[in-house]
């Protein structure tokens, strides 16, 4: 199946709470897709009566009669149930009159028979959206990203707006802040996709849409900030931001927000952000490990290390912690107890970069060639 | 006054005179930004500088790379010598044209052109030039190759094909690498976030490495040497790598962002404590081991003999008493780095590039890393 065909079918039927992203209902190209689908040999000869219903359901569908197109569909697909053009078009159109439990059912059985195809996971994992089916609505977003679902330009804006919603419900803030850098990218942003990367960013696990609209202000200036930022205007960024911690004092999250997008580009100016948040929100164990892993980064060991301390006193599994002290440690001089909180991340997470680079750091300080090569040939194999 | 002695004396008031002009210049070069309108002044002449005390080095210094990591048209020998530079890649010609200190540089499509100042010239061998258009800033598609003795596309910029003037031009440069590339090549030019080009100087002056120095100048004039900026010779050869790493790159930037391939031997650090050689305690491997920063760069691979003999050879040499040694090398025992440290052409660069992974090669072999 021409996944730019099916990409171009999709853009043109999926709605949006975006005035971007409004639903444009056009006519689809029915004829050259079910050419090109004919010459791929996905549709096969069939009995003069299913050969009618199909060829009905096209013009129905080309003339803009959904109800009719989707009727015939379902009679079509009851005498072929294996016709896959049948399921998707069935589902498309369902979904483009806002039937999404019976849209979903359709992209079910297209799914069956053609398991892991993008264009109908991520149709269905829109649909999905709709009916508050949001776990099962990331799961099948997130894999029609990974299989490509979103490269074409058209279809990417609608998928990754979603999915970046569903990721901050779902608390994975950071995977959430990565959809919205497409948007920031690409200078496109308004108050939905503004408030989106503001609940994002001050780790707000909720959808845009059920946002208390007390917050709202908030969320959708930080978010405005964030985007600034994320499109390369620091110093608007900085301003905004700047106001931001006038306007809202007490907001707890604001300079962790900022401090996690310095933290790529500058280290330095993250870790003023975040020794903010720690002050305005001592209790906060993710600012404090972000701290600790960031003054490591920045080779401020002795100043990472008591961070990390403190965060690990309360939370003793928590990786980012465990690294900026095992490698403070060892940059301090303190190599046994280096050794061992690196090797114990180890010995859960044998592949962990940091914890490796760590170990290759004791060993050339300590004189230890042999190890020091050892450590070093792996971190190359692992940075691959 | 005999001829010979009246010579001599010529000639030692001309070596004075000669200090003094070097001395004057070097001072210029390490003075803080606020002294430099004054120094045309006779009274303020009279405030300190580095070199006030520290004449040797900084005079030195004065030549050294990373002293012109950038220039600002007038003061740089490749644009003085080569007046006008031109090219034409694809359907653009270009030309940099030099005359009375100013240099601007020019693309044409045949119907229309585009003509800029130079701002900054970036590189003291290779040059690239940033322009200013519009408020943005632009790394310029093409740049000053020696080797060519001319001009070619900017490496990394070979994969772009313009489709406008505007492109033709240059590469526009985000925020974040335009606060990258002045920071490592030019001093007060980056203040947090922000680009601060009007208290920039071009390239790396003393408090850019030693951090606190222009505090202990201030401080020495008034008798207190409490405030002496970090000794940096104490440092340890990973500390080393770390330090010149902020610029050249280290292992660890290496190895986080997981960079690979050829385009990545530029980054001395990385490569050189890849080498089997490098360990972090031992001071005979380190960029300071080889390198005096404050110098010019030294070509003469028998330069460097020493270095590799420091470590491998049969018989200790007197400062490496108490060190252990290594196995001297079979085959030769001069220009070690002709063959343990191969020349490897920096893709795009128009140039070969010493590799710092220091090793045995043998022909044929991959490049590692």
């Amino acid at each position: 199946m021409s996944f730019a065909l099916i990409s171009e079918a999709v853009t043109r039927g999926i709605p949006s709470s975006n005035q971007r992203l409004q639903r444009r209902r056009v006519p689809i190209a029915a004829g050259s897709l079910a050419a090109l689908l004919l010459a791929a040999g996905v549709i096969a000869q069939q009995p003069p009566q299913f050969d009618d219903l199909a060829r009905q359901a096209a013009a129905a569908r080309d003339h803009g009669d959904l109800p009719q197109a989707i009727a015939l569909y379902n009679q079509a697909e009851q005498l072929k149930p294996d016709w896959t053009e049948g399921w998707f078009y069935l589902g498309l159109l369902q979904y483009s009159t806002n039937a999404y439990p019976a849209a979903i059912d359709a992209f079910n059985h297209l799914l069956q028979l053609q398991h892991g195809a993008p264009p109908a996971l991520a149709l269905r994992g829109l649909c999905e959206f709709e009916t508050a089916a949001y776990d099962d609505a990331l799961r099948d977003l997130e894999e029609a990203v990974k299989e490509g679902a979103a490269n074409q330009p058209r279809n990417e804006q609608i998928i990754r707006y979603h999915l970046a919603q569903l990721l901050t419900r779902a608390s994975r803030f950071q995977d959430a802040q990565e959809q919205y850098q497409f948007f920031a990218a690409a200078h496109l942003d308004d108050a939905d996709l503004q408030v989106g990367l503001g609940l994002a960013g001050l780790r707000v696990p909720l959808l845009s849409k059920d946002t208390p609209s007390s917050n709202r202000p908030l969320y959708q200036a930080a978010g405005a900030a964030g985007f600034s930022l994320l499109a390369g205007d620091t110093q608007e960024a900085d301003t905004q931001f700047r106001q931001l911690f006038t306007r809202f004092p007490s907001a707890k999250g604001l300079h962790f927000f900022y401090g996690f997008l310095l933290f790529p580009h500058s280290p330095e100016l993250a870790i003023d952000q975040f020794r903010a948040e720690v002050s305005l929100a001592p209790e906060n164990l993710e600012a404090h490990a972000m701290l600790a892993f960031t003054l490591m980064i920045d080779g401020r060991y002795a100043e990472a290390e008591p961070e990390a301390q403190h965060v690990l006193a309360v939370t003793p599994d928590m990786e980012l912690a465990q690294l900026a002290l095992g490698r403070s440690l060892a940059e301090t001089g303190d190599i046994q107890h280096a050794t061992e909180v690196l090797n114990a991340i180890l010995k859960r997470d044998p592949d962990n970069l940091e914890a490796h680079m760590g170990l290759a750091t004791i060993y050339t300080r300590t004189g230890n060639r042999e190890e020091a090569l050892r450590e070093h040939q792996l971190c190359r194999s692992l940075a691959k | 006054m005999s001829t010979s002695s009246a010579a001599r004396w010529q000639s030692s008031a001309s070596r004075l005179l000669a200090s003094a002009a070097v001395a004057a210049l070097a001072g210029f070069l390490c003075a803080p930004p606020a002294d430099r309108p004054a120094l045309a002044q006779s009274a303020a002449a009279q405030k300190q500088t580095c070199a006030t005390c520290h004449v040797g080095v900084a005079t030195s210094y004065s030549h050294a790379p990373m002293r012109h990591a950038m220039d600002l048209p007038g003061a740089n020998p490749v644009l003085e010598t080569h007046p006008s530079l031109t090219t034409q890649i694809g359907q653009y010609s270009y030309s940099v044209q030099t005359k009375d200190g100013k240099s601007t540089y020019s693309v044409t499509d045949g119907a229309d052109t585009m003509t800029l100042p130079i701002r900054w010239i970036f590189g003291i061998h290779s040059q690239t030039w940033v322009l200013e258009k519009d408020g943005h800033l632009y790394e310029s598609y093409v740049s000053y190759f020696p080797r060519d003795n001319g001009l070619g596309i900017t490496p990394g910029d070979t994969r772009i094909t313009p489709t406008n003037l505007t492109e033709a031009m240059g590469r526009k440069i985000s925020t974040w690498e335009t606060l990258q590339c002045f920071t490592c090549h030019a001093s007060g030019a980056v203040s947090g976030v922000k680009l601060t080009l009007d208290t920039l100087r071009p390239g790396l002056d003393c408090e850019r490495c030693h951090i606190g120095s222009e505090q202990h100048m201030t401080d020495a004039q008034h008798d207190n040497f409490s405030t002496l900026p970090k000794s940096l010779k104490k440092m340890t050869s990973e500390d080393v790598s770390n330090f010149c790493g902020q610029c050249h790159r280290t292992w660890d930037t290496v190895m986080r962002n997981h960079w690979k391939g050829p385009a990545f031997v530029r980054f001395q650090p990385y490569r050189l404590e890849s080498s089997k050689c490098f360990i972090g305690t031992d001071p005979r491997i380190s960029c300071l081991a080889c390198h005096n920063p404050h110098e010019q760069l030294k070509h003469d691979a028998a330069f460097y003999d020493a270095k590799c003999l420091a470590c491998h050879s049969e018989t200790k040499p007197a400062a490496s008493a108490a060190a252990t040694m290594y196995k001297a090398c079979p085959v030769a025992k001069a220009n070690c780095t002709s063959c343990h440290m191969p020349k490897v052409e920096l893709p795009g660069g128009h140039a070969p590039f010493t590799d710092h992974w220091i090793r045995i090669t043998h022909p044929g072999d991959p490049y590692p890393g």
